[in-house]
């Protein structure tokens, strides 16, 4: 039976938490946030105690084995390190850090205090992304050549606003297609290039756009669309090969729509959901306590959440210069030839 | 009025000769194919005379030729019609060289005959109502556009690069590149490109996605990739996908389609209204006016100049300014 504490009472911490509270292996022993009234309302709700700092679940509780950190990604590295210190394994949401030796610097610190640190890229342990990936194995639709992805909706609301803050977040190219870049990496292999245009600096509203071209080290090209600028969360894909295509639109995808009339002049509300037994939060944080139990290694390490903010940070560069630029470790490999 | 069409090499000619049967008081008054095979062919199919030679077909009293021969015959084709006075309406893109296309612009100038560039999609319905939702303001300005234009490999001269200049770039760059430039009135001011030849086994390029910065502080992307295979419901796509500071539009311009099921497979049928047709019918009208036309030969320039800029962009791996 491991322990687990959730730092953060936002929308993931909540995620992680109802998560751990459904697992047979895993005791949710505390939430904390520094806005207690929050960790408390979450806490009620799943029967486990709220404690406003991390020092104050630590004194209170007999024993800590797995530390959620849901924070905002500044302070991923803060705490990373308080729950490394005292030997505890850490489950970090992503993106890892704001910047590449911040995210360095967690995974040698992880590595020397001999804890395991695991980075939640979700998509990994999204159905539809994992039949597409396995689609793809099979060789169903031959070599892969354009890939197309999309995801976004609206602009993020989180405590203080942080998402606004680019300096914090990084904006939507290293919070939000993080996801894909990873998926993408998963899929088909090291990138070797990344050329990225954003609406960030351009306009003054409360909204980002993002468009991303990648080329990979296979000769493959991917377009990755991230958007918070539309209503309604959606993600799309679209792999086309040499010899088929796979396509998937979350947004085409509702198995059960209740409707509901409002009034007998106006129109009414349709909400489609697109319900399985487990979602992906739990199949992904099971699989990263399973790994904890077992000693195994993640289908999505810490190392993989660096080489996907690596690609994040190589696009916010092309934006910023607006030039190509070439991945490092490409750079170094070529170097060591 | 009389009108001629000069090659069948471009299978838009098909749907350019049916709208030509479909108005009133117009008249396919032959067809020239140096390829005399297809020429017979279409000519009964369209119940018109075949002439071997384009020349014979241009002494004729024509008022207007349709020119959809191979993209590298395009300025031959273009300069024999418009030094007999034929106003001319050409596929796209324009030629296959920014120099041809030059060239053609010219000739018609001096010849002072109308010339349009073949961009049926600016009169594809869905497309035209997208503008009127731009041109309304309910999206405010416009901050990007992701547009796609993807097709299926038509094999033939189009995968023979002396004949069309290139593959999937010069073919699917030209049309979305025009409905984002006629949509805002901005021009694309730099061309990035990663273009491949990872689909078919032709030995040209087929698949590319472009980023454009525009002199308006906009940007777009498209895919213009031949990605699209013969199991594919349909042959391809356009859509675009408009963002703006108040709001958000998203364009499919063959959406409007019945989904068959039978022993071919999953087919999509398209019901929407016929946009070649509307293109003939316009070209028809400026002719009978004798306006400006509503696509130029210039249009079909701006739109080429990305083309090729995209192409000298994946060589060097950078940006490329467009002239």
């Amino acid at each position: 039976m491991l322990n687990t504490l959730v730092i953060g009472a936002g929308t993931m911490g909540s995620t992680h938490a109802a998560a751990y509270v459904k697992m047979e292996d895993v005791t949710l022993v505390g939430i904390v946030d520094t806005n207690l009234a929050k960790a408390r309302d979450l806490a009620e709700k799943l029967g486990t105690k709220a404690f406003q700092t991390y020092e104050e679940a630590v004194g209170n509780l007999m024993s800590i084995d797995v530390v959620s950190v849901c924070v905002p990604t500044p302070v991923h590295k803060e705490y990373v390190m308080k729950a490394a210190d005292e030997n505890r394994h850490v489950i970090c949401e992503k993106p890892l850090a704001r910047s590449l030796s911040d995210a360095r610097d967690m995974i040698h610190y992880c590595q020397d205090k001999g804890v395991k640190l695991f980075v939640g890229h979700v998509v990994r342990f999204f159905p539809e992304y994992v039949r597409a990936k396995q689609v793809v194995d099979e060789g169903k639709i031959g070599n892969p050549a354009v890939i197309r992805t999309t995801r976004g909706g609206g602009f993020p609301i989180a405590s203080n606003d942080w998402y606004s803050d680019f300096n914090s977040s990084g904006g939507l190219v290293l919070d939000m297609i993080i996801h894909d870049f990873d998926f993408l990496r998963w899929c088909f292999g090291e990138v070797e290039r990344v050329y990225a245009k954003s609406s960030r600096t351009r306009v003054f509203e409360k909204l980002e756009y993002a468009l991303v071209t990648l080329r990979f080290e296979s000769g493959a090209i991917a377009h990755v669309e991230g958007t918070w600028a539309h209503q309604g969360f959606s993600t799309r894909f679209e792999i086309a090969g040499k010899e088929g295509i796979i396509e998937y639109d979350s947004a085409k995808v509702a198995p059960v729509v209740a409707s509901k009339k409002e009034s007998v002049s106006s129109g009414g509300v349709a909400v489609p959901e697109s319900p399985m037994k487990n979602n992906p939060y739990f199949t992904e944080l099971q699989h990263f306590i399973n790994c904890i139990n077992t000693d195994t290694k993640p289908i999505v390490s810490a190392e993989d959440a660096y080489k996907a903010m690596e690609i994040s940070l190589a696009a916010l560069e092309s934006i910023e210069t607006g030039k190509a630029v070439v991945l490092q470790g490409t750079m170094e490999k070529e170097a060591v030839q | 009025m009389k009108i001629g069409m000069i090659s069948f090499a471009h299978s838009h000619a098909f749907s350019y000769a049916d709208a030509l049967t479909q108005l009133d008081g117009v008249e396919i008054a032959g067809i020239a194919d140096e390829n005399e095979e297809r020429g017979k062919k279409v000519s009964s199919q369209f119940n018109t005379e075949y002439f071997q030679d384009y020349e014979d077909l241009l002494d004729q009293p024509i008022d207007a030729v349709i020119i959809s021969s191979e993209n590298s015959r395009h300025y031959e084709h273009v300069v024999a019609a418009a030094k007999k006075g034929k106003h001319i309406l050409c596929e796209k893109p324009l030629a296959h060289t920014i120099e041809d296309a030059k060239k053609i612009i010219d000739v018609c100038k001096e010849q002072n005959v109308i010339l349009q560039t073949a961009f049926p999609v600016r009169f594809n319905t869905p497309v035209v109502k997208a503008k009127q939702i731009i041109e309304s303001g309910q999206l405010g300005n416009i901050v990007a556009v992701k547009g796609t234009n993807r097709g299926t490999n038509p094999g033939g001269w189009f995968v023979d690069p002396a004949k069309s200049g290139g593959g999937a770039v010069i073919d699917h760059t030209v049309h979305v590149v025009d409905i984002i430039r006629w949509y805002t009135g901005a021009e694309v001011k730099e061309v990035y490109a990663e273009v491949g030849n990872l689909i078919s086994d032709y030995d040209i390029d087929d698949c590319g996605l472009l980023t454009m910065e525009f002199d308006n502080n906009m940007f777009a992307t498209l895919d213009c990739s031949w990605s699209r295979n013969e199991n594919y419901p349909t042959w391809g796509d356009v859509t675009l996908e408009i963002v703006g500071t108040s709001g958000t539009l998203t364009v499919d311009a063959f959406e409007q389609k019945v989904n068959v099921y039978n022993k071919d497979g999953a087919r999509w049928n398209f019901w929407g209204d016929d946009m070649d047709k509307a293109l003939v019918e316009d070209f028809i009208t400026s002719v009978r006016e004798g306006k400006t036309p509503s696509i130029t030969g210039e249009d079909g320039l701006k739109a080429l100049s990305v083309a090729i800029a995209a192409y000298e962009s994946s060589k060097k791996q950078e940006p490329v300014k467009v002239n």
